[in-house]
Parts: structure tokens; C-alpha cells; sequence
């Protein structure tokens, strides 16, 4: 049996919430969950606006990039929107985004990939995005949405690997 | 447990969250206050985080990772710095869009408590603050690490000052 390791300190932080409150959170709270739906129900309507914002950055992004290439500072600018929009597009209700914008993230995430990404396949994912706002196209349910998505994606896991 | 217990909760705690994008802090800010949440501080970048962790009692950070110029990931090695942090205990849930186990286990090395991959839902963020003030993970204090324990189990015990060393009680 080894040793036990003298140098190090095992801490148990007390529980400041819990001792506010004196006593913890359930599990689930329906009623709490329920509310903050409603909430994010109400601001709803603003997500498709919010998301065209985040588009029409990446495009600005995309403008540069078309004129620098990717290997400047555009091209890692486009990387974190492509990464904003991974995650933010699901959010705003548009899976979709979610799922070309990680394709457009893999195929420029690092320098060396920036490198050898062509600039038209990194406008296809752009233009894509784009077309999947204006067109209403929110998930994969769509079959031409979803078609898109692969062809993007068997592109780039063709250029970048699978990982 | 009376169901408006939860919402008391929430309505004592003090949250910061930290993104540099303003709709993703208006998102979460909504719905931590539909659950009870008043007391909320938004940072753009980890510069104002940090001003805001060194002059507020903080209960629970949220913070992205991806951010420009400094990341999610120093700010939390920043809070599990003794030396520097005020609360190098404190509560951190990490929001990102990074999946893969590679990502997870750089976190967690940083000293993330919980790590939420977006998109969230008002019910995944829920569970994860639960799960945090349910279950506290221990600390561990060492020359290479400080931070929410990395292991699973361990077996120890916990002098009444709450401060015990690995396998022997001091």
C-alpha cells in the first residue's frame, strides 16, 4: 500500500449557500425551472435578431479574411465568431448554426489548419450560416439544411481529420 | 422541503458571470433571476471579473471560456491561486462549447467545479448549481494543485476545523 502523500491537504470548504440558507437545493425544482422558461419565453422573439447580429460580425469577419487571408488576425477573429455562433446558435433556437458554425471552428481553429483551409470552403460555411437565418432553417430536420451540413462536414473532416 | 425553498436560496446568493458576449450574459442573467437570483454582477472580460471577485463577496462564478484578451481558464487559475485569489474556494461553473474529454480534463486541471457544454437549458443550469451546493467536492491543497479534488473517492477523515492531510489525520 503506498504512502500517503503528507504534502498534500485535503480541504473541505465550508458550504456557504447551504449554511445562508440552512438547507440545500433540491435536485429539481420544477417551479423554478418552469419559471425561468417562462423568462427566457418572453425575450424569445429577440433571438433571431440577436443571432442575425452574430451573423452579419462573422460575414464583416469573413470580408477581411477574403481580402488577408486567414493566416492574420482576421483569421483567428473568424475562428472565435465560428466558435461564438457553435454555441450561441442552439441557443437562439437554430441548431443548425450551431452544427455549421462547428464545422466552420473545426476547419480554422488552429494556425496550421488556417493554413491550408481554403478560403471557399470557409465562405461555403459562412454563406450557409447565413442562408439558414434568412430561409427560417433551424435543425437538421430540414433535409436540405441537414445535407448542407454533412457536405460541409465530409469536407472538412476530408481536409482536417476527424478529431 | 417546501417548494419556495429553492427560489430563497438563489435569492441569497451572489453570482458573477463572466462572457464576452452581452446576449449570452442577458440569457443567463434572465433566467438566474427567474429562479430567485438578485444579486448579479456581468463581466465583459476577466480585467473587470477581477475587480469584481476582489471587491464582492461572490457566492457562485459562471464564466465562459473562449475569450479574448485573456480566457475563462486563467480566471479560474487566477480564483485557485491562494496566494492572489480572496476566494480560492469559490464556486465555479465553466460554460463552453468545447465537448471533448481533452477540454474537460484541462478544466478541471484548472480547478473548474462544474463544466456545462452550450447550449444550456434553464433545467441543465439548475441541475448543475444543485449538484454544486448538494454535493461540495472536497479540496485538495498541494505544491501543483489547488482545487475542487480530482478523484473520485478518498479515503479520509475531516478534523472538526474541516482541514485534514491525505491519509493521516493532524
Amino acid at each position: 500500500m503506498a504512502k500517503p502523500d503528507k504534502s498534500v491537504e485535503i480541504i473541505n470548504p465550508p458550504n456557504m449557500l447551504k449554511a445562508k440558507v440552512g438547507g440545500k437545493l433540491p435536485p429539481a425544482d420544477q417551479a423554478a425551472i418552469e419559471r425561468a422558461e417562462m423568462a427566457l419565453g418572453q425575450i424569445k422573439h429577440q433571438f433571431q435578431d440577436w443571432l442575425a447580429e452574430e451573423v452579419t460580425k462573422m460575414e464583416a469577419l469573413m470580408d477581411s479574411v477574403s481580402q488577408d487571408g486567414l493566416l492574420g488576425e482576421s483569421g483567428e477573429m473568424l475562428f472565435t465568431c465560428a466558435h461564438d455562433l457553435r454555441g450561441l446558435g442552439a441557443t437562439y433556437e437554430f441548431p443548425i448554426i450551431s452544427r455549421i458554425s462547428g464545422s466552420l471552428a473545426k476547419l480554422i481553429e488552429t494556425k496550421q489548419r488556417r493554413s491550408i483551409a481554403p478560403v471557399a470552403l470557409v465562405r461555403a460555411h459562412a454563406s450557409s450560416i447565413r442562408a439558414a437565418l434568412i430561409q427560417n432553417i433551424r435543425s437538421e430536420d430540414d433535409p436540405v439544411g441537414r445535407q448542407l451540413a454533412e457536405e460541409l462536414e465530409t469536407q472538412v473532416v476530408a481536409l482536417v481529420g476527424a478529431d | 422541503m417546501k417548494p419556495s425553498d429553492a427560489y430563497l436560496t438563489l435569492d441569497r446568493m451572489t453570482v458573477c458571470i463572466v462572457d464576452d458576449n452581452a446576449a449570452m450574459r442577458g440569457i443567463l442573467r434572465t433566467i438566474l433571476n427567474a429562479m430567485g437570483a438578485a444579486r448579479i454582477y456581468e463581466a465583459g472580460d476577466v480585467r473587470t471579473a477581477l475587480d469584481v471577485l476582489q471587491h464582492e463577496h461572490i457566492d457562485l462564478l459562471i464564466c465562459d471560456w473562449k475569450m479574448k484578451p485573456v480566457d475563462g481558464l486563467a480566471l479560474v487559475r487566477w480564483v485557485r491561486n491562494p496566494s492572489k485569489s480572496p476566494c480560492p474556494t469559490l464556486p465555479i461553473l465553466m460554460l463552453t462549447c468545447y465537448a471533448d474529454a481533452e477540454r474537460v480534463k484541462i478544466a478541471r486541471d484548472a480547478g473548474v467545479t462544474e463544466f456545462m457544454v452550450k447550449p444550456f437549458s434553464p433545467e441543465s443550469i439548475y441541475q448543475h448549481i444543485s449538484s454544486m451546493f448538494r454535493k461540495p467536492r472536497r479540496f485538495v491543497d498541494s505544491k501543483s494543485f489547488f482545487g475542487p479534488d480530482r478523484r473520485r473517492k478518498l479515503d479520509t477523515h475531516v478534523d472538526d476545523d474541516r482541514r485534514v492531510r491525505y491519509g493521516v489525520k493532524s
